[in-house]
């Protein structure tokens, strides 16, 4: 596998077992994700974005295949292994957040930083730039329910980032949100794309995406149905011949 | 360490939950070692005269005959006999019918021989020998009327037909008897007309290796006689009352359990509760990284440290509550009161922590090796 490639899967297979049915939510899926780039993994629902986003962030298995992020090969790494793997490369952004309701934005964010060897004063530095660059450093106290849908997918990402991962994974984390703060997350995650070098790979219906992203990859039962540049990338590409 | 606030954050998430969860453990544990406490009480005086070298010689019909005094002087004469002391039963009551404890005449001059381990002083010895309505009280009857050393106290008998005016002169203490009396015997035979007749004999034997020789020559002196003898050790003699309350102690034992058992099924029910309305949380925690064996520790920790703060609460309340209030005192008889012994203090709280651990393990099992996408499937 080329490890020039944040992602790289080749013919990976994903089938699930529902009761007597067999589900293949992937089909012979082979895509290569270049380092620092900014994507977005669409389709409509069930074809598929969000196993491949599972199966990157290495909280699934493939059937048949190979998942390989940052040059490393997951497949086939025990779950013990994977996890400590997930806690260094992987920073995940979920549709509803999922933060801890009985943890501050501090907390939340500090949570991922409680599985390294940090002290709790190089833990606190982290938490404080990772919610300075998502712009909530003035909400550090605040609990979850106290938060707007957008801060508290700023603290989502900030939890996100502050391990410093390889990739970042991110499944609809515009999904709940209104159009304002939908605009503001994906703006976010082209700073962190282009000031950061974060590796982004984001699963999402939102059309709007398209205009953030340089790669689309399109999904369809199943299937890769087509990779096609970002408006980002269209529009970049047209400045440089111009 | 680290962890540590993320198991008081959980803790402190439902507070009502958890105090209700924690109250019910104390409530359960503080009938639980209460219980367990009754026969420890028998058990220690067990184990107090297991190595005692008294003997106690009674009438072969039954402790409840008498027999006549003058075998006094028969008994001493026995080879290894180091001293003898005569005893009946008074049964007088101090005030009211529920003001009971046991209370004995005993003949005064070998007293102190006999009994060197209630380590009564040797001036209030002395002024129990000298003074004939002397009396000597346990210290938990002391404790439970507001008695005090000099002061006068009369007993109502209920057997005999006359009261006794006494006068305390001391206190008894190391293994005697909590709740005890006795005073002199030859007070009691003046009242009672001088029939002569005594309960039964205590006797002090040279060396414990003597005690079986000197039992059977006593029981072999007085066969054939008016009032055949049976003679038996300290430690027999005790368990034939100790066993009058077996039923009870083994019933105390088993309610105790139940309850325990109840409680620990009413505590694995709320953790079951509480673990699966944090499975998307903890589906959350474990895709950043957190393994299944440290999402296992924080949940048995929670679930340990409710077990085990109840336990401190129940335990701890039990054991004030017997010892400030003398529980017991009059049900319990000369065995003295409820006291909890360590080792129920320490088997209450391997239970707590048992009760902790054990009601959260099979949710915590279960949440922990879920399979990460399908417990966030369910969040979504």
């Amino acid at each position: 596998m080329d490890s020039k490639f944040a992602v790289d899967l080749e013919h990976v297979v994903r089938t699930y077992k529902r009761d007597e049915f067999e589900v293949q939510a992937l089909d012979d899926v082979s895509v290569q994700v270049p380092e620092g780039r900014f994507v977005a993994i669409m389709g409509p629902s069930g074809s598929g974005k969000t196993t491949m986003l599972n199966l990157i962030a290495g909280i699934d298995h493939p059937t048949s295949g190979r998942v390989a992020v940052g040059g490393e090969e997951i497949t086939g790494m025990k779950e013990r292994d994977l996890a400590a793997w997930r806690a260094r490369h992987i920073g995940l952004v979920f549709q509803f957040y999922n933060l801890i309701p009985v943890l501050t934005a501090f907390e939340n964010v500090e949570l991922p930083l409680l599985l390294t060897n940090l002290g709790k004063a190089e833990r606190r530095e982290h938490v404080e730039t990772a919610l300075k660059v998502v712009g909530l450093a003035d909400r550090m106290d605040h609990y979850p329910r106290q938060l707007s849908g957008g801060q508290e997918q700023r603290v989502a990402i900030a939890r996100a980032i502050v391990t410093d991962p390889t990739i970042v994974v991110a499944d609809e984390p515009t999904g709940d949100l209104d159009a304002k703060s939908a605009e503001d997350i994906l703006g976010l995650m082209v700073d962190l794309n282009q000031q950061f070098h974060k590796t982004i790979v984001m699963v999402t219906h939102d059309p709007r995406a398209e205009r953030y992203v340089d790669t689309v990859y399109r999904l369809d039962k199943g299937v890769l149905a087509g990779v096609e540049p970002g408006k980002r990338a269209r529009s970049a590409a047209a400045e440089a011949s111009a | 360490m680290k962890y540590a606030m993320l198991v008081l954050k959980n803790l402190l998430r439902s507070k009502r939950r958890t105090i209700l969860t924690v109250l019910s453990i104390a409530v359960s544990l503080f009938i639980f070692s209460a219980l367990v406490s009754l026969p420890a009480v028998a058990n220690q005086v067990l184990s107090d005269t297991a190595s005692s070298v008294r003997v106690a010689c009674h009438n072969k019909a039954g402790v409840t005959y008498s027999m006549p005094e003058a075998y006094k002087q028969r008994i001493a004469m026995t080879n290894h006999v180091v001293a003898v002391v005569p005893q009946s039963w008074f049964g007088g009551i101090y005030h009211e019918v529920s003001d009971q404890f046991p209370n004995f005449a005993i003949d005064p001059a070998q007293a102190e021989t006999m009994w060197p381990d209630w380590s009564v002083p040797p001036e209030q010895w002395k002024t129990f020998r000298e003074l004939r309505t002397a009396c000597l009280v346990g210290p938990g009857t002391m404790k439970r009327f507001g008695l005090h050393i000099g002061q006068q106290i009369q007993l109502r008998g209920t057997i005999y037909r006359f009261n006794v005016q006494l006068e305390i002169a001391g206190v008894m203490g190391g293994k005697a008897p909590p709740n005890f009396l006795v005073f002199r015997r030859d007070y009691m035979e003046e009242a009672e007309g001088r029939p002569g007749l005594v309960d039964n004999f205590w006797v002090r034997v040279d060396k414990s290796e003597n005690v079986p020789q000197v039992i059977a020559a006593l029981d072999e002196g007085f066969a054939n006689s008016s009032a055949e003898t049976k003679s038996e050790t300290e430690a027999a003699f005790v368990s034939t009352f100790v066993n009058q309350f077996r039923f009870f102690f083994q019933l105390a034992e088993i309610l105790g359990f139940i309850v325990v058992i109840t409680i620990g099924l009413v505590a694995a029910n709320t953790a079951a509760m509480s673990i699966r309305e944090r499975r998307g949380e903890i589906a959350v925690m474990r895709s950043i990284g957190f393994t299944s064996r440290a999402i296992l520790s924080l949940l048995l920790s929670e679930s340990l440290l409710i077990g085990l703060i109840g336990g401190i609460i129940g335990c701890g309340t039990a054991f004030i509550v017997l010892h400030l209030f003398a529980v017991g005192s009059s049900a319990m008889g000369a065995f003295g009161d409820i006291q909890m012994p360590p080792y129920v203090l320490v088997g209450t709280l391997f239970i707590a922590a048992l009760i902790g651990f054990l009601s959260a393990l099979v949710p915590a099992l279960s949440a922990a090796r879920r399979n990460i996408v399908d417990a966030l499937r369910m969040v979504v």
